[in-house]
């Protein structure tokens, strides 16, 4: 509420502060850990790291071998090798590709941005909708509305993503010819900015649409629960009893309390969400992260999967940090009692 | 004390869904509060009291519908007012205070917030800032709290339950209502506690010459706060009247038997054969420090919960050991059984060094000490049979099962039930009901020791009386000895041998019940005797007055 004055992170700021600083420490704690076990994985394959490192093509002659085993150290001892493969990961020195004849991170960095686009809309519009479509079903529970989002939402679950995105592409691309089918821009237009975005907006609509149906899903069905929940309760009587009007009660008493499971399941979800993005990537001929996992499984391409591996690893702790940020903004408890 | 009543009830008839075990949840209640006096609806769980309250609010379940009468306030009537007119008086005119005074503020705003939104919601014009500041200030140090301004910042989790209670009485304050509906807003406090938010109440009617209509099941608070009193049982008024024709003279028989039920009036159940002489079991100094951290870079928060305890319990005997909530009674209790390992300290049980124990020893001791639970909902897992509840115990103990569903039939009689209940679902039983099981569950291990943790709190005091009466009955027969957790003196002086009274973790006084009732040594002890309601007229425990309030 506005009308009164206080500052909302009085004393809790340190605690605030010092919340980040931990979560912080363990990201690097799973960077390096992470970065051990793709070690491991590449000792772990079958055959001569070198020749795993090159690409299990037998396309890799003696010359570039022996060039890989002095650049990775293949011939130093095992601790030596794993100690200046945790120093070339901290220092983002991610290793090269010999399949794509460039770096990894060149290839990560460059494949990026499309998934997080791709992904990050996905969620905020899964997030979004889905408690909305949930606190109208829950707030209506029992009623015509209810049962009908409720049935909508068993639908959006119980699709598989790829027939999903293959039956929008069919109708929407095929049929009607609105959008189009697959792939992040149209190639060979000039185009002004507004134009670009434009563009890469109607690509985005349909692998936004399938990677976010199943997620909106999830989040209804959660909210309409928690919703139902929370209005039983006692503080929504006190709120009544005082005479606060039915919309006040819900906006400001019942969501925000409702919303606590949604945020953490969300949190959760949000290393799925990068996870489903290799299904619709695959579909739609996204040229994001997930493609190029894809791609580098089929192709054996040991470094971009570690590398890939990497990146999203810290991109699912970086989600489950601000998860937990936003979780300590809207519930005061948690500075005090220890989530864990 | 004008005659024109404020909130006049009449023939209100409230319908319950169809399949209920009766029509009606409230059925032709009349009743009239009056400005400047306090009327108090009593009756036990089920009898309708609660909605006739919520049903002036019009704040009844959704499966719940006004099916008849009216119900004046000044001159409107509630039952047919317009939902925006509805609004308006909530929180306004009328205000709603609840039992709960945890779950009945929002965890997640802060408590300043929750009072200003009561003086936003009615307020006419828009108010300034500081105005609206000064005003949620007022109201926190008008119901008794220290520090309001940093009071007003507090979330309710970091306030205890006496303070959540004033906060919600000062957001009931808020709009200077005429009419304050109080639903058992002492029953989840401390009888300290109690003792204060009861004078609170009468001091705001006082000054502001409110009409309160006052919920509660316990005569002590009845005695303490009514002017006029209405029994209600099964959705009926069964008697009304003054707070001295009701108490001293009733004339209903209901109204009688629940006045007499009231604990601490009655004498003090006794044994037939004398106690043991050597301790059956002595506890040494024990202590317990519970631990949590606060994040990652916090110290760890250590709180004591139990210290430096020393308790013996002899053969036969029954010690009631009292306090408050956060006394460490309970947390004293599980560590006697083991339940809760204590940190430092020796108890001897049955002539071993119970610490001691590990593996199939300590298993083989467990059977010698059973418990019985507050809350007999929680109790019983739904979806086991409560036969299969009672004979599970022995059975795990190598009983055979045939022996073991026979002695568990066996016990679901002596405790008052029917044999045929084994193949029955705890849901399908009363609060009441849900306790004997857990009674029978207990002592089908043939226990020495059985610990009651607050066992009869969560009862209405007829069911209560009846449960100390069956434990008084089986401690006989079964030679147990027993550890009664409680925090209500009265029911403590019924049925205990012993009192120990704890505070904050430490045993503060101990003795045979006779004496520290009748002349209690420590400030503490004499604080609790004072605040237990209804003095007045029952009188205190144990002494002469006690059994001639009605005569």
């Amino acid at each position: 509420m506005s009308v009164v004055a206080i500052t909302r992170y009085g004393g809790r700021l340190s605690a605030y502060v010092l919340g980040i600083a931990y979560g912080a420490v363990k990201i690097i704690g799973v960077i390096l850990v992470i970065a051990t076990f793709n070690f491991i994985l590449v000792h772990a394959a079958p055959g001569d790291p070198a020749q795993v490192i090159a690409g299990q093509s037998g396309a890799a002659d003696e010359t570039l071998l022996r060039q890989i085993r002095s650049a990775y150290g293949l011939d130093q001892p095992y601790l030596v090798q794993l100690a200046s493969s945790l120093k070339k990961t901290l220092t983002l020195d991610l290793g090269y590709s010999y399949r794509q004849q460039r770096t990894v991170l060149s290839l990560l960095l460059e494949r990026l941005p499309a998934t997080l686009l791709l992904t990050g809309t996905a969620f905020i519009l899964s997030l979004v909708f889905g408690t909305a479509l949930g606190t109208i079903a829950g707030t209506r529970a029992g009623k015509w509305s209810d049962t009908f989002f409720t049935i909508v939402s068993l639908l959006l679950y119980a699709l598989p993503v790829f027939w999903l995105g293959l039956m929008l592409v069919l109708l929407f691309s095929v049929q009607l010819n609105w959008l189009p089918p697959f792939g992040y821009v149209t190639v060979g237009v000039e185009m002004t900015a507004w134009q670009r975005i434009a563009d890469i907006a109607s690509h985005m609509v349909l692998p936004t649409l399938s990677l976010a149906a199943v997620y909106l899903a999830i989040y209804a069905r959660l909210m309409r629960s928690s919703i139902i929940e929370v209005k039983q309760q006692d503080f929504i009587k006190t709120a009544r009893a005082k005479g606060v009007t039915e919309s006040r009660i819900v906006m400001h008493h019942l969501l925000r309390n409702a919303i606590l499971p949604v945020i953490t399941v969300a949190g959760m979800q949000a290393g799925a969400v990068v996870g489903g993005a290799v299904v619709v990537e695959t579909v739609f001929a996204w040229p994001g992260l997930g493609r190029l996992i894809y791609d580098a499984v089929l192709q054996r391409d040991y470094p971009v999967m570690q590398g890939i591996f990497l990146v999203m690893s810290i991109v699912v702790i970086g989600l489950n940090l601000l998860t937990e940020a936003v979780y300590r903004m809207v519930d005061p408890r948690i500075s005090v009692r220890s989530v864990r | 004390m004008t005659d024109e009543p404020l909130l006049a009830i009449e023939n209100l008839s409230v319908s319950l869904p169809r399949g209920g075990d009766r029509q009606f949840a409230v059925e032709n209640v009349s009743l009239a509060v009056r400005r400047n006096e306090i009327v108090c609806l009593v009756g036990e769980s089920g009898s309708g009291k609660s909605i006739t309250a919520h049903a002036v609010l019009r704040l009844l379940p959704p499966a719940l519908h006004v099916a008849g009468g009216a119900i004046r306030f000044k001159d409107t009537d509630l039952a047919t007012a317009d939902e925006g007119a509805m609004r308006a008086l909530r929180g306004g005119q009328i205000s709603m205070i609840f039992q709960e005074p945890l779950s009945a503020l929002n965890p997640l705003t802060r408590v300043g917030q929750q009072i200003a939104e009561a003086i936003v919601t009615h307020a006419g014009a828009k108010l300034y800032r500081s105005e609206l500041d000064a005003r949620v200030v007022e109201l926190i140090a008008a119901v008794g709290l220290p520090d309001p301004p940093a009071l007003a910042r507090s979330y309710p989790f970091q306030l205890s339950g006496g303070q959540r209670q004033r906060i919600m009485i000062a957001i009931a304050m808020a709009n200077e209502p005429a009419l304050l509906l109080a639903d058992e807003p002492t029953t989840a406090l401390d009888v300290t506690t109690q003792k204060q938010i009861l004078g609170l109440i009468r001091k705001l009617q006082a000054e502001r010459g409110m009409g309160v209509l006052f919920i509660t099941h316990d005569f002590g608070v009845v005695a303490d706060i009514a002017d006029r009193v209405v029994v209600m049982r099964n959705g009926c008024v069964v008697e009304q009247g003054t707070v001295d024709e009701v108490l001293r003279a009733p004339k209903n028989d209901y109204t009688k038997a629940l006045i007499a039920a009231v604990p601490g009036g009655r004498p003090p159940t006794t044994h037939s054969q004398a106690l043991g002489s050597d301790p059956l079991l002595e506890a040494r100094g024990l202590n317990k420090v519970f631990a949590s951290r606060q994040g990652a870079f916090r110290p760890v928060r250590r709180v004591p919960t139990v210290q430096d305890v020393a308790l013996t319990l002899r053969p036969r005997e029954t010690v009631a050991i009292v306090g408050e909530s956060g006394s460490g009674k309970s947390t004293l209790a599980r560590m006697v059984m083991r339940l809760i390992e204590p940190d430092t300290g020796s108890i001897d049980f049955d002539g071993v060094d119970f610490l001691k124990l590990k593996g199939a020893q300590l298993r083989a001791m467990r059977r010698k000490v059973q418990i019985v639970f507050q809350d007999p909902f929680a109790a019983l897992d739904p979806r086991q049979k409560v036969g299969e509840a009672i004979a599970r115990g022995p059975m795990t103990y190598g009983t055979p099962a045939v022996e073991a569903i026979a002695d568990a039939k066996r016990l679901l009689a002596r405790v008052g039930l029917k044999e045929s209940a084994y193949e029955r679902y705890p849901h399908e039983f009363s609060g009441g009901q849900r306790q004997r099981i857990c009674i029978a569950r207990a002592i089908a291990l043939k226990p020495l020791v059985l610990v009651a943790d607050e066992a009869v709190s969560a009862l209405d005091v007829s069911v209560q009386q009846h449960i100390l009466e069956l434990l008084a009955e089986l401690r006989e027969e079964m030679n147990l000895a027993m550890l009664f957790i409680t925090h209500d003196l009265r029911v403590a002086s019924e049925i205990a041998d012993r009192i120990v009274v704890m505070r904050r973790g430490e045993i503060v006084e101990q003795g045979e019940t006779q004496s520290v009732f009748g002349a209690p040594q420590h400030a503490y002890t004499r604080e609790l005797l004072e605040a237990i309601p209804g003095r007045s007229l029952f009188g205190r425990p144990h002494e002469p007055s006690a059994n001639v309030c009605f005569a």
